[in-house]
C-alpha cells in the first residue's frame, strides 16, 4: 500500500538546514496497523505529513496504492488526499462552526457526494463511532473523546485507502484513550490501512507493528502481538 | 454559485461574525448611499435649472441694441443703437425659415388709475406673436390680436396682480382703465404661476404705444423664437448670422461686442447642461472614490478573516479542498457582503429619494431623482467591488500552506 525508498527532508531555517528525515526506507501492506514512536523532534510528524501530501519530500521515492507521488501541484495533491488518505488529529481540528454531522459530510462535499447522500453516510459513520445521537452538536457541545471519535468518524467517510492518525490520543486521559483505540482497532478490523504516531508505549502496543524513528532514521522496525484496547474500556 | 454548501457556509460565517459584518458592510453601503445622493442631487440641480427656463420658450432670442465702442464706417464710437419696425420687417424676410415668431417689445412706465384704485406698473407694447414667445397664459379674457395691433387700439391685458390691485373683486375684462390718463379697455386677465413680479405687468400693442409716445417706429428690443426643429449648432450658427447681418445693417464693426447683443437661449442651455455634465461627472468621481475607501474596507476585513480562519481553511485543505474551492468561498462570501450591504444602501439612498424628492422644489433645486440605469450601474459596481475587495484575501486564502494551519503549536 505505502512504499517509500530513501526519503530525505529537511528544513531551512534562515541560513542554516535542519536534516530531519535522513533516508527512510519503510513500506506498509494493506490492511496494517502501524504504531510510529519516537522522541519528540524525531521527525514522525515530518514523516506523517510527507504521506499524507501535506507536505513534500526533498528526495527519494514515495508510491501509494501503486501511484507514484511526485511533483504534485496543490489541486492534485488536493484531489489525492482526498481520495486517498484520511487525517485524525492530536487537536482534532474539527470547524468549530459546523454540527458534527456537518463535519463528517465535509470530505465528501469535497468528492461532489450529492447533499442526500452526503448526510446519510455522515450519520452511518457518526453511528459506527457511536455518536448518532450527537449528529447536530457543535464540536464545543461535546467531550475530549467525543471530539476525537467524530474527526475519525470524518476520516473514515470519505473511505480512504490509508487513515494517518497524529497523536489521535495525545489529548485524552487513558480511559478516553482506549476507547479511541478500540475504535482504531476495529475499523482496523474492517480492513483499512492504519498509521498512528504515537509517544504511548501502551498505546503503541495496541497496533500490530511498531517503528522507532530517531534522529530522521528507522532504528527498530517490529512486528507485535496487538493488545486489544476493549479490555480497558 | 448556486451551491446550497457555499451559501450555508457564507451564512454561518456572517452569523457567527454579526458586527464584523456589519461594519464591513456599512462602509459599502454608505458608499453607495452617497453616491446615489449625490447623483440625485445633481439631477434635482438639473431639474430645477430646467424648470427656471422653462417659463419662457427655450428657442427664444433677443435682440438688444446698445452703443457701439469702436468707430466704424466713418461714426464715431458711442453711438446709440435703435432698432426701428423696418429691422422686424427685414428679419421676416432674410430669415423666414430659420425663425417662428418674432416680436418687437417697448418697455415704459404707466401709473393706471381705475375708479379710485391707482398703481404704477410696467407697460410693454409688443406684437401678437408675442403671447408665444413669452408663453403667456391668458386667464380670462383674450390676448392682443392681429386686428388691436394693425389698428393701433388702446386695448391691454394685464397680469393677475394688477387686476388684484385695480380692480379688487370686479371683472376687469371689459372695463376701462387710465394709463398716464389715457383710456384703454382690458381685453385679458394673464397668470405666470410661479413669478408674482411677472403678474405685475401689462401688455398694450406695439402700435399703440408708438403712437402715443410720438408716433414713431421705434422699439426697444427684438424677441424672436428660431425654427424649433434647429439643434443646437443650427441654432447658434443662426444667431450667429443675425449678429452679422444686423451688425451690417446698423454700421456696427463686426467685432463690436456693445453695439447690438443677441442672446440666444440655446446657448445657455448648453452652457447648463455643460455645467450639470460637469457636476455629475464630478459626483460619479467623489462616490468612486467613496466606494473606493469601502472596497479597501472590505479587503482589510477579509484579509483579517482569512487570518482568523486559516486553520479552518487548513482542515478543509486536509481534507481535500482545492485552492479554487477556497478561492470561490471566500470570493463569494465578499460578494455576497458588499452586494446586500450596497444594496440596502441603495435602498435607503432611493426611498430617501422618493420620499421628499417630490416635495423639494426651490428655484435651483427640483425633484431629485435617480434612473433605473444608474441603479443598475450601481449594483454592476457594487458586484465588482465585492469581486475587487475579495480578491486578495481569496489569493491569500488559497496559499495557505495545510501543515503550517494545522501545527499544533
Ligand atoms: N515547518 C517546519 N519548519 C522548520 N522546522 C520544522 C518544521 N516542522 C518541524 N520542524 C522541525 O523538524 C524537527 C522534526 O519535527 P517533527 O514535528 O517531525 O517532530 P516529531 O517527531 O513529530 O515531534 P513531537 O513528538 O514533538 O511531535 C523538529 O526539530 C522541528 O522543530
Ligand atoms: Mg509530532
Amino acid at each position: 500500500m505505502i512504499e517509500i525508498k530513501n526519503l530525505h527532508k529537511s528544513y531551512k531555517m534562515g541560513s542554516n538546514s535542519l536534516h530531519v528525515l535522513k533516508g527512510i526506507d519503510f513500506s506498509v501492506e494493506e490492511g496494517e496497523l502501524v504504531a510510529i514512536m519516537g522522541s519528540s523532534g524525531s521527525g514522525k510528524s515530518t514523516l506523517l505529513n510527507i504521506l499524507g501530501m501535506l507536505d513534500a519530500a526533498d528526495s527519494g521515492e514515495y508510491v501509494l496504492d501503486g501511484v507514484p507521488i511526485k511533483d504534485l501541484n496543490e489541486t492534485k495533491a488536493a484531489q489525492y488526499r482526498n481520495k486517498f488518505l484520511g487525517f485524525v488529529f492530536q487537536s482534532f481540528n474539527l470547524i468549530n462552526y459546523k454540527s458534527a454531522m456537518e463535519n463528517v459530510a465535509l470530505p465528501l462535499y469535497y468528492q461532489r457526494v450529492g447533499r442526500k447522500e452526503r448526510q446519510d453516510k455522515a450519520l452511518k459513520y457518526l453511528d459506527q463511532v457511536g455518536l448518532k445521537e450527537w449528529a447536530t452538536h457543535l464540536p464545543s457541545e461535546l467531550s475530549g473523546g467525543q471530539k476525537q471519535r467524530v474527526a475519525i468518524a470524518r476520516a473514515m467517510a470519505a473511505e480512504p485507502k490509508v487513515l494517518l492518525a497524529d497523536e489521535p490520543t495525545g489529548a485524552l486521559d487513558s480511559k478516553t484513550s482506549y476507547e479511541v483505540m478500540d475504535l482504531i482497532q476495529k475499523i482496523n478490523d474492517d480492513g483499512n490501512t492504519i498509521l498512528v504516531v504515537t509517544h504511548e508505549e501502551d498505546i503503541a502496543h495496541m497496533c500490530k507493528r511498531i517503528v522507532h524513528l530517531k534522529d530522521g532514521v528507522i532504528v527498530e522496525d517490529k512486528k507485535v502481538k496487538q493488545v486489544r484496547a476493549q479490555q480497558y474500556v | 454559485m448556486f451551491d446550497r454548501d457555499i451559501w450555508q457556509e457564507i451564512f454561518h460565517s456572517i452569523r457567527n461574525n454579526k458586527l464584523r459584518t456589519f461594519l464591513t458592510g456599512f462602509s459599502v453601503g454608505w458608499g453607495i448611499f452617497i453616491l446615489v445622493m449625490l447623483l440625485g442631487s445633481v439631477n434635482g440641480m438639473q431639474n430645477g435649472f430646467t424648470k427656471q427656463f422653462n417659463d419662457d420658450a427655450t428657442n427664444t432670442i433677443f435682440i438688444r441694441p446698445g452703443t457701439t465702442s469702436k468707430a466704424y464706417a466713418g461714426f464715431e464710437k458711442d453711438r446709440r443703437i435703435q432698432l426701428k419696425n423696418d429691422d422686424i420687417e427685414y428679419i421676416q424676410k432674410s430669415f423666414e425659415k430659420d425663425h417662428e415668431y418674432i416680436s418687437g417689445r417697448m418697455f415704459r412706465n404707466t401709473s393706471a388709475r381705475f375708479k379710485s384704485e391707482t398703481g404704477s406698473y410696467n407697460v410693454q407694447g409688443v406684437h401678437p406673436d408675442f403671447q408665444v414667445i413669452e408663453k403667456t397664459i391668458v386667464a380670462n379674457g383674450r390676448y392682443i390680436n392681429e386686428n388691436d395691433f394693425r389698428s393701433g387700439a388702446k386695448v391691454a391685458v394685464i397680469g393677475r396682480k394688477v387686476a388684484e390691485d385695480l380692480f379688487k373683486e370686479e371683472d376687469p375684462v371689459g372695463k376701462f382703465v387710465e394709463f398716464n390718463s389715457l383710456p384703454f379697455r382690458v381685453i385679458g386677465v394673464f397668470t405666470d404661476e410661479g413669478d408674482d413680479n411677472a403678474e405685475r405687468n401689462i401688455y398694450a400693442p406695439l402700435t399703440t404705444y408708438q403712437k402715443i409716445y410720438g408716433n414713431t417706429d421705434q422699439i426697444d428690443q427684438i424677441a424672436l423664437t428660431y425654427n424649433p426643429s434647429y439643434n443646437l449648432t443650427k441654432a447658434l450658427e443662426f444667431s450667429g448670422r443675425l449678429e452679422t447681418i444686423l451688425k451690417r445693417r446698423h454700421l456696427i464693426a463686426p467685432e463690436d461686442q456693445s453695439g447690438i447683443r443677441i442672446f440666444n437661449y440655446a446657448e445657455a442651455f448648453s452652457d447648463i447642461s455643460t455645467f450639470t455634465g460637469g457636476l455629475s461627472f464630478m459626483s460619479v468621481v467623489v462616490g468612486i472614490l467613496i466606494l473606493i475607501a469601502g472596497i479597501v474596507g472590505i479587503g482589510n476585513i477579509m484579509v483579517f478573516i482569512i487570518k482568523e480562519r486559516t486553520k479552518e481553511i487548513g482542515i478543509r485543505k486536509a481534507l481535500g479542498a482545492k485552492p479554487s474551492q477556497i478561492i470561490k468561498l471566500v470570493l463569494l462570501e465578499s460578494v455576497f457582503i458588499t452586494a446586500l450591504s450596497g444594496f440596502v444602501g441603495l435602498l435607503f439612498a432611493t426611498g430617501l429619494l422618493a420620499l421628499i424628492g417630490p416635495n423639494m422644489d426651490f428655484p435651483a433645486f427640483s425633484n431629485p431623482t435617480v434612473s433605473f440605469s444608474t441603479v443598475v450601474i450601481a449594483t454592476v459596481i457594487l458586484v465588482g467591488a465585492g469581486l475587487v475587495a475579495g480578491f486578495i484575501p481569496a489569493l491569500k486564502a488559497s496559499r495557505v500552506k495545510p501543515i503550517v494551519a494545522l501545527s499544533d503549536k
